[in-house]
C-alpha cells in the first residue's frame, strides 16, 4: 500500500501549502481535500465511506458548537463592549494600565471562550478606545492577540487544539488546570512583560485626550442587560459542570450543548439570526480536516511517521517532548495549528502503542500548538483578524511588524514553557 | 421627461491628476457632496464623495462596533486630521467607479439607480462617455413630482 500511503500524504501536503499559500480558502482546501481522500480510499480499497464518518470527533464538535451558541447569545447584548469599556474607563486613560487591564480580560474570556470569538468582540472596541484616546492601537491589538493565544492553552475549552487533545487523550477539564494552567500563567507573564518591553516606545505617549475615556459609560454599552444574565448565568453553570465533567461520567460536549440547549430555551432568540452567528466554516473545516486526516491514517501514511519517530523517542524522553514543543510551534507558525494537531493526534496514539509514555506528549502538542501560533501574522485566526481589523484604523499592522513584535513573543514562550516543561517533566 | 431636462449643466470636476487635498478645496469653494474625476478627454474616471474624503478624518472604525450611542465624546478623535502626506496623495486613491447615466436616461430609471447604489448624486455622461452634467436625488424627485401637476385633482 505504499501507493496509497505516497498518494494520500500528498493531499494532505497540497492542501497544507494551500492553506499557507492562502491560494485557496482553508474551508475549501479541506473540503475538496476530503474528497479527493476518500475517493482514493475507495479506488484503493484502504478508506470506506463509513470510516470516514467514524474518524469524525463529534465530541470536539458538540463542544464547539454549545460554545458557539453560547457566545452567540451573548453577543447582541452588548455584554463584551461593557466588558472593553469598564477596562477603558478603569485605566484612565493611562497606555500600560490599558495594556495590562484589556490583555487580562481577552486572556480571561479565551479561556472560556473561542480566541477567535474574543478577539472579534474584544478588538473593535479596543481600536474606539484607542481612537478616542489619540494613541496608536497597534500595541494593544496585538497584545490582545498574542495573550488570547496564550490563554488559551490553559483550559480544556480554551483553544480548538486543546478540544481535540483533550478529546483525544480523555484528558479532563481538570487535568489542564494542574497541568497547563500554571505553565500558562508564567508563560503569561512573560508575555505581557516581553510587549510591555517591546513597545516601551508606543507606551511612554501620553494620551492626547485620557478626559474623553474616563466619561463612557460601561452600563450604557450593554443593550440587553436581561438577556446577558441569562446567558452569563448558563455559561457559569456549564463551567461549573466543565469541572465535574468526568466525575459525572458525560462528555464536556454534552455539557456545552446542554448549556446551550437550556440557553435558547430560557432566552427564545430569533433562531436564524443566532445560527448565523455561529462560524459554520470553522465546523465545516473540522469536519473535512477529520476526514482527511482519517484517510491519511488509514492509507498507513502515519505509521511511516511513528516509525521515524519512535527511533527518535530513545533520546532522553525530556528532550523528545521539548523537541515535540518546538517542532509543533515551528508547524503552527507557518500553518493552521488545528490540521497539525488532528494530524499529530493518530501519530502520538501510535507511539502510545508501541509503548512510549505519551502523556507529556500530549501537554508538549498543546504547548507547541498554541504558542506557536503567535509567531507569524497568520499563524492564528486571531492574529488574522486583528490584522484585518487594523486594516480599518488609521495605522494597520504589516507582516513584517509582526515579525519584530510577534515573532519574539513566541520564541520566548516557547522558550519559558520549555524550560518549565522539562523542569515539571516527571510530574507529568 | 429625461435626465438632461432636470440637470444641473454647469458641472464641477477634477482631474484624475489632482491631490486629495486639491479635490477637498473644490468641496469647500462649491459647497458640493460628489465630484466626478475626468481623464484628459473629458470623460468620467470615476467619482470621489465627501463621506470618501472624511475617511481620512474618521476611519471605519466606527462600523465595527455594533453601536457608538453610548460615547458620548469621541476625544481625540474629534481632533485628529490627516497627515500632510495622506493629502498629496493623488484622489484616485480614494476615487469609485461612478454609478452614472446617459443624458437620455429616463427619470425613473436614474432614481432606481440612486436608491440601489445609495448614492445622492448621479453623474451624466454624453452617449461617448463626456461628462455633460449632474443631476441630484432632488432633481430627478422634484421632476417626477412635477408630473403630478398635469393630473387632475379628484372631485369632492
Amino acid at each position: 500500500m505504499i501507493l496509497a500511503a505516497i498518494l494520500s500524504s500528498l493531499i494532505f501536503l497540497v492542501s497544507l501549502w494551500l492553506i499557507f499559500s492562502e491560494k485557496l480558502n482553508r474551508t475549501i482546501t479541506a473540503i475538496a481535500g476530503a474528497a479527493l481522500i476518500v475517493g482514493l480510499g475507495k479506488l484503493l480499497g484502504f478508506y470506506s465511506e463509513a470510516e470516514a464518518l467514524a474518524a469524525v470527533d463529534f465530541n470536539t464538535l458538540g463542544l464547539l458548537l454549545g460554545m458557539m451558541i453560547l457566545v452567540a447569545l451573548l453577543e447582541p447584548t452588548g455584554f463584551f463592549q461593557c466588558l472593553a469599556v469598564w477596562t477603558g474607563r478603569v485605566s484612565q486613560g493611562r497606555p500600560v494600565r490599558l495594556l495590562v487591564l484589556l490583555g487580562t480580560v481577552t486572556t480571561v474570556l479565551s479561556m472560556f471562550l473561542d480566541n477567535v470569538t474574543t478577539i472579534v468582540l474584544i478588538a473593535p472596541v479596543t481600536i474606539l478606545i484607542c481612537e478616542i484616546l489619540g494613541v496608536s492601537t497597534i500595541p494593544y491589538l496585538i497584545a490582545e492577540a498574542l495573550l488570547s493565544n496564550t490563554g488559551g492553552v490553559a483550559t480544556l475549552i480554551g483553544d480548538p487544539p486543546n478540544v481535540l487533545i483533550g478529546s483525544s487523550a480523555g484528558f479532563s477539564f481538570i487535568d489542564f488546570l494542574v497541568y497547563s494552567l500554571p505553565v500558562v500563567v508564567v508563560v503569561w507573564l512573560v508575555a505581557l512583560l516581553l510587549l510591555r518591553y517591546l513597545f516601551r516606545r508606543e507606551l511612554a505617549m501620553r494620551p492626547r485626550n485620557a478626559k474623553a475615556v474616563k466619561r463612557l459609560n460601561p452600563a450604557e454599552a450593554l443593550n440587553d442587560p436581561k438577556t446577558a444574565r441569562r446567558v452569563l448565568i448558563v455559561l457559569g453553570a456549564a463551567i461549573l459542570f466543565f469541572f465535574v465533567h468526568h466525575f459525572l461520567h458525560i462528555s464536556p460536549s454534552f455539557v456545552a450543548l446542554s448549556a446551550a440547549a437550556l440557553a435558547l430555551v430560557w432566552v427564545r432568540p430569533d433562531m436564524k439570526k443566532t445560527l448565523e452567528r455561529i462560524e459554520w466554516s470553522v465546523l465545516v473545516f473540522f469536519v473535512a480536516l477529520f476526514v482527511m486526516v482519517g484517510g491519511l491514517e488509514a492509507s498507513g501514511a502515519l505509521t511511516w511517521l511513528v516509525g521515524i519517530l519512535e527511533g527518535a523517542a530513545g533520546m532522553p524522553p525530556v528532550l523528545f517532548g521539548v523537541l515535540v514543543i518546538w517542532v509543533v510551534a515551528g508547524l503552527s507558525a507557518v500553518v493552521d495549528n488545528v490540521p497539525i494537531t488532528i494530524a499529530l493526534i493518530p501519530v502520538i496514539q501510535g507511539l502510545g502503542a508501541k509503548g512510549v509514555n505519551i502523556t507529556p506528549l500530549w501537554w508538549a502538542l498543546a504547548f507547541g500548538a498554541g504558542f506557536g501560533g503567535n509567531g507569524t501574522i497568520i499563524g492564528s485566526t486571531a492574529n488574522i483578524v486583528v490584522v484585518s481589523l487594523s486594516e480599518k484604523t488609521r495605522t494597520p499592522i504589516t507582516a513584517k511588524l509582526w515579525n519584530k513584535r510577534g515573532l519574539p513573543v513566541m520564541l520566548a514562550t516557547c522558550a519559558a514553557a520549555s524550560i518549565l516543561y522539562a523542569l515539571a517533566y516527571p510530574l507529568f | 421627461m429625461k435626465v438632461n431636462d432636470c440637470m444641473k449643466h454647469k458641472v464641477f470636476s477634477i482631474p484624475s491628476s489632482a491631490t486629495i487635498r486639491e479635490a477637498a478645496e473644490v468641496f469647500v469653494a462649491r459647497h458640493i457632496g460628489l465630484l466626478p474625476v475626468v481623464d484628459e478627454d473629458g470623460k468620467l474616471a470615476g467619482v470621489v464623495g465627501l463621506r470618501d474624503l472624511l475617511t481620512l478624518e474618521l476611519p471605519d472604525f466606527v462600523n465595527l462596533v455594533p453601536d457608538v450611542d453610548f460615547v458620548h465624546d469621541f476625544g481625540a478623535v474629534e481632533t485628529t486630521r490627516p497627515s500632510r502626506k495622506e493629502l498629496g496623495q493623488p484622489v484616485t486613491v480614494l476615487m469609485r467607479e461612478a454609478v452614472s447615466v446617459v443624458e437620455e436616461c429616463g427619470l425613473l430609471r436614474a432614481y432606481a439607480l440612486m436608491l440601489q447604489h445609495d448614492v445622492h448624486d448621479l453623474p451624466v455622461t454624453s452617449a461617448d462617455g463626456r461628462l455633460v452634467g449632474v443631476a441630484s436625488r432632488v432633481d430627478i424627485g422634484t421632476a417626477i413630482l412635477s408630473y403630478w401637476k398635469s393630473l387632475e385633482p379628484m372631485k369632492k
